[in-house]
């Protein structure tokens, strides 16, 4: 991977700098997104016309878990595509039997064929613990899935689990409105949305683990639990080792990584003494409630140097911890910006661009890139319409619009934002910057009139939500290797030649696909209310 | 490993090019189905759900229906909507034929079960098929000309596949009529035009339904596999028309003189094999055309564990099937040949590299090569061969 930053290079005291660090992680990063990456894009494609099941968040949360098993209580086309989870399409849950329910069934009920899949899956393939996923088919003919449950219980030498991942329970249509508008106030609060998921097929899962798995346990006052979906997902696994690493030097030891451990693991997490949470808040809520464990909610108000350190800070203050987090804190931020100091110089004389969707992280990107790389960011060109196509009122837009402004005077950080540009106004933009750093958001065109260099930092940007003031600088280093490749001029990708849909890009300007997405958009406003 | 019969009856219907596929269906069969018809063809989406909730579990998903109707119906320059009427509705009995009444659109509608648990995905093709053809209509006859039954457009290969076979058929002096399903709805309705039914494997019972209502006559061949299989093709067709074409004048083997080495090489390499109905096509050719030994043989609608514990016990050192077999090959460290629905990691959009016909014996042959070729062996390998 050296070569990539050594390819090419134009500036040899920069070429220096990047090629001097530890390339492991970020050649991890750049392998995933190469291999993992690509297929990973199909999601993100169908997320346009349609939104994945409920079961398949429970398929993948079941899969992070060492060993275990799934079983699918449901017809077989339910097993069939539920192996590409939407989450990981690069790893497919490739074990993942299915009850393989047929038109008899659904008038006589198919309990008998569940207690027979729990029998065999057991036999065939020794699981650490089977977790019987209903879809909406048993949820419908009302299999007593729990009674079968506690009746095998005994009869097979793993634990078993049930849980409600019948996939019509999905989350409504609200969720996303709701989500934004709270993540925008708490923009000005600093204080995390106290946000509800409704439908969700991982948290459901865990919610299963904590009532059907868990004990009660003694207490050791230094161990955490950290809440954690990484074992296939790329970028996370650093992030994890890094804040093990930092956790360690300040006392502090990981119990637990849920789900992404050992069933045994999970099964003694009340040992630890607080949960940190960032997604699954009602697990957070389940554990106090059953074995009294305390919680802590990760917000993006974490992101950065300064949220990194109140992370700590404030998880240490909870531990008891505090003179211990203080040295490692100022140690490792000390470190980093050292390492970023090393390429100011070369980051001054740039002026850029970030585009992005206006989602809850958003002013934070800004934020680090602005106030801990020093990037000097001009513009944010900010794109809605996806959320619009998620049934995001205009009133939330316009709120998550008028206080991003707000949060970015707060901080006097000069920063234009252009919402919804057209690639008129891009092109413009393009006219103004050195270079434009783009989260998915604007067709590739890695070649324009004005040189303006086009960075794809939507894999690499997994670095600024870290919980690790390396990481950060690591994102400094790539930035600066990126940028000090000498581009090809002669270059014209074939996908810039094609024509965008103008308002839904990067979607392909075809009228097949534009209906389907107004199609799905109607759709989904008017079939996923949670009700009146 | 089978789909079951919901993803039979939407891969059949979506081969309707210009028809919209409208799930009545919760949301989660709407995205499997669609994202992997959206592998290789990112550009035609005209699929769209009804989005079942709790709340249509409870009051019924006619409302929802009638609603995705018009939206369906004035989103789309569409020739036909298919209603494909998914587990969710039929459990509840939602009257999709009422509502499609009470729609009272001008463009056509069609009802289609899909219910996931009424069958394997080849019955839910052969079904929707069955379908489908009451849309057809009596029409003069076209000369000299055939249909093609039995075609997914989300088969890996689909139009490279078809571009070769209607090559080799216009070679004959056989022109295609309709591709189903991989045509368009005026296509579809005029398919009792053509003098004969070529089926494909599959599409069976739409064969003997156009027997009986239009006299179309049918022949039943392999998927076109290698040249023997291709020859069987031209042969069937030019013979049941009357024409007499021999396609052995045809063949270039040029291309496998070239390798010829590496062809005697391969010789007796025992592999696996598994897929839909095409997988006997695809045995046979490895067999008999490039004399692989079989080792294991299955189809998706068999026991799959099995297959994988046989798979284990063998002596395989290539499997041929879908993406769904990549962890097997990759535990036993051996190519995955992909050829099979569905195909999720790995593309196919040059539609001049086919795998059927004569150009396909010679494409699929020069991947099989590659891929061992250049397959790097892991130092658990290279370690037994020195140990040797």
């Amino acid at each position: 991977m050296a070569m990539i930053f050594r390819y090419l290079n134009q500036n040899d005291d920069i070429e220096h700098h990047i090629s001097s660090e530890n390339e492991a992680e970020i050649r991890n990063i750049i392998y995933d997104r190469t291999f993992s990456g690509i297929l990973q894009a199909t999601s993100i494609h169908c997320h346009r016309f349609g939104l994945n099941c409920k079961l398949s968040g429970s398929v993948y949360a079941v899969s992070e878990i060492r060993g275990a098993i799934p079983i699918m209580h449901g017809p077989a086309g339910c097993a069939f595509h539920h192996r590409l989870t939407p989450m990981k399409i690069y790893s497919p849950s490739y074990n993942l039997p299915c009850t393989n329910l047929k038109e008899n069934d659904v008038i006589y009920g198919g309990e008998e064929k569940l207690r027979n899949a729990i029998a065999e899956v057991h036999q065939c393939y020794q699981p650490s613990m089977i977790v019987v996923l209903p879809t909406c088919i048993s949820g419908l003919i009302g299999d007593d899935i729990a009674g079968i449950c506690e009746e095998k219980k005994s009869k097979i030498h793993c634990p078993l689990v049930y849980v409600s991942s019948e996939g019509f329970a999905h989350r409504s249509k609200e969720s996303l409105d709701v989500l934004l508008a709270d993540s925008a106030k708490a923009w000005k609060t600093s204080k995390p949305p106290d946000g509800k998921l409704r439908g969700c097929g991982q948290e459901d899962v865990i919610l299963s683990l904590v009532d059907q798995l868990m004990e009660a346990q003694d207490v050791t006052e230094d161990l955490v639990n950290l809440e954690y979906f990484g074992r296939f997902r790329y970028g996370s696994k650093m992030d994890l080792q890094e804040t093990q690493r930092l956790f360690g030097l300040m006392g502090i030891r990981v119990n637990a990584a849920i789900p992404s451990c050992t069933v045994e693991q999970i099964k003694l997490a009340p040992s630890a003494v607080l949960n940190i949470i960032f997604r699954n808040r009602r697990v957070a809520k389940r554990m106090n409630e059953r074995f009294g464990t305390d919680y802590f909610y990760k917000w993006v108000t974490h992101f950065g140097f300064d949220g990194i350190e109140r992370f700590y800070r404030e998880v240490a203050s909870k531990l008891g911890h505090e003179g211990d987090a203080s040295c490692v804190i100022e140690q490792e931020k000390a470190l980093a910006l050292k390492n970023i100091n090393k390429f100011y110089k070369y980051f001054k004389s740039h002026r850029c661009a970030l585009s992005a969707q206006a989602f809850f992280f958003t002013p934070y990107i800004v934020e680090i890139i602005s106030k801990d790389i020093r990037l000097p960011l001009s513009y944010l060109c900010i794109n809605t319409q996806f959320l619009r196509n998620g049934y995001a009122s205009e009133e939330t837009i316009q709120l998550i619009l008028k206080n991003m402004r707000e949060f970015f005077e707060n901080r006097e950080l000069e920063i234009e934002i252009i919402a919804d540009p057209t690639m008129n106004d891009i092109c413009k933009i393009f006219k103004k910057v050195d270079f434009f750093l783009n989260d998915h958001i604007i067709p590739p065109m890695n070649q324009n009139e004005n040189g303006c260099k086009i960075i794809d930092i939507s894999s690499i940007s997994h670095l600024l939500f870290g919980t690790s003031f390396r990481e950060i600088a690591d994102f400094a280093r790539y930035l600066a290797g990126y940028l000090n490749k000498r581009t090809n001029a002669n270059r014209r990708p074939i996908v810039s030649r094609l024509k965008y849909d103008p308002i839904n890009y990067p979607m392909i300007d075809d009228p097949r696909c534009a209906g389907s997405r107004a199609m799905w958009s109607d759709m989904w406003a008017l079939g996923s209310s949670i009700g009146d | 490993m089978d789909g079951g019969k919901f993803f039979g009856t939407f891969r059949a219907c979506s081969g309707i090019t210009d028809a919209v596929v409208l799930n009545h269906v919760p949301i989660g069969c709407n995205w499997g189905a669609g994202m992997f018809k959206s592998i290789s063809d990112q550009s035609d989406v005209r699929h769209a759900c009804t989005v079942i909730n709790e709340r249509e579990i409870v009051f019924g998903g006619e409302k929802s229906l009638q609603e995705a109707l018009h939206r369906a119906d004035s989103h789309y320059q569409a020739s036909l909507i298919i209603v494909a009427v998914g587990d969710v509705p039929s459990v509840i009995g939602d009257d999709v034929e009422a509502v499609i009444t009470s729609a009272n659109l001008k463009k056509p509608i069609i009802r289609v079960d899909a219910s996931g648990f009424k069958g394997t995905m080849m019955k839910g093709y052969e079904d929707a098929l069955v379908s489908l053809a009451p849309l057809m209509k009596d029409c003069q006859m076209v000369k000299r000309s055939v249909n093609l039954i039995g075609v997914c457009l989300d088969d890996f290969k689909a139009d490279a596949d078809v571009k070769e076979m209607k090559r080799m058929l216009k070679g004959a002096g056989i022109e295609i009529n309709s591709i189903i399903s991989n045509c368009s709805y005026d296509q579809f309705i005029n398919a009792p035009a053509a003098e004969l039914n070529i089926i494909l494997g599959r599409g069976v019972s739409l064969g003997r339904l156009m027997l009986e209502k239009y006299g179309l006559p049918y022949e039943v061949i392999d998927y076109p596999y290698g040249i023997e299989a291709s020859k069987k093709l031209i042969c069937t067709a030019s013979d049941k028309l009357g024409m007499g074409f021999d396609l052995e004048m045809d063949i270039n083997f040029n291309p496998f003189k070239r390798i010829y080495i590496w062809l005697n090489e391969l010789l007796d390499t025992p592999v696996s094999v598994i897929g839909d109905f095409s997988a006997h096509s695809m045995a046979n050719f490895l067999d008999c055309e490039l004399g692989l030994e079989i080792e294991v043989l299955s189809t998706i609608e068999s026991d799959y564990f099995s297959f994988m514990q046989d798979v284990r016990r063998s002596n395989s050192m290539m499997i041929f099937g879908s993406s769904f077999e990549k962890k097997l090959a990759s535990e036993l460290e051996i190519p995955l040949i992909r050829y099979s629905y569905p195909v999720f990691d790995q593309v196919s959009i040059y539609n001049d590299s086919p795998y059927v016909g004569i150009r396909g014996a010679i494409n699929l042959t020069e991947t099989i090569l590659n891929s061992i070729m250049s397959f790097e062996c892991n130092s658990k390998h290279n370690e037994g061969v020195m140990c040797l």
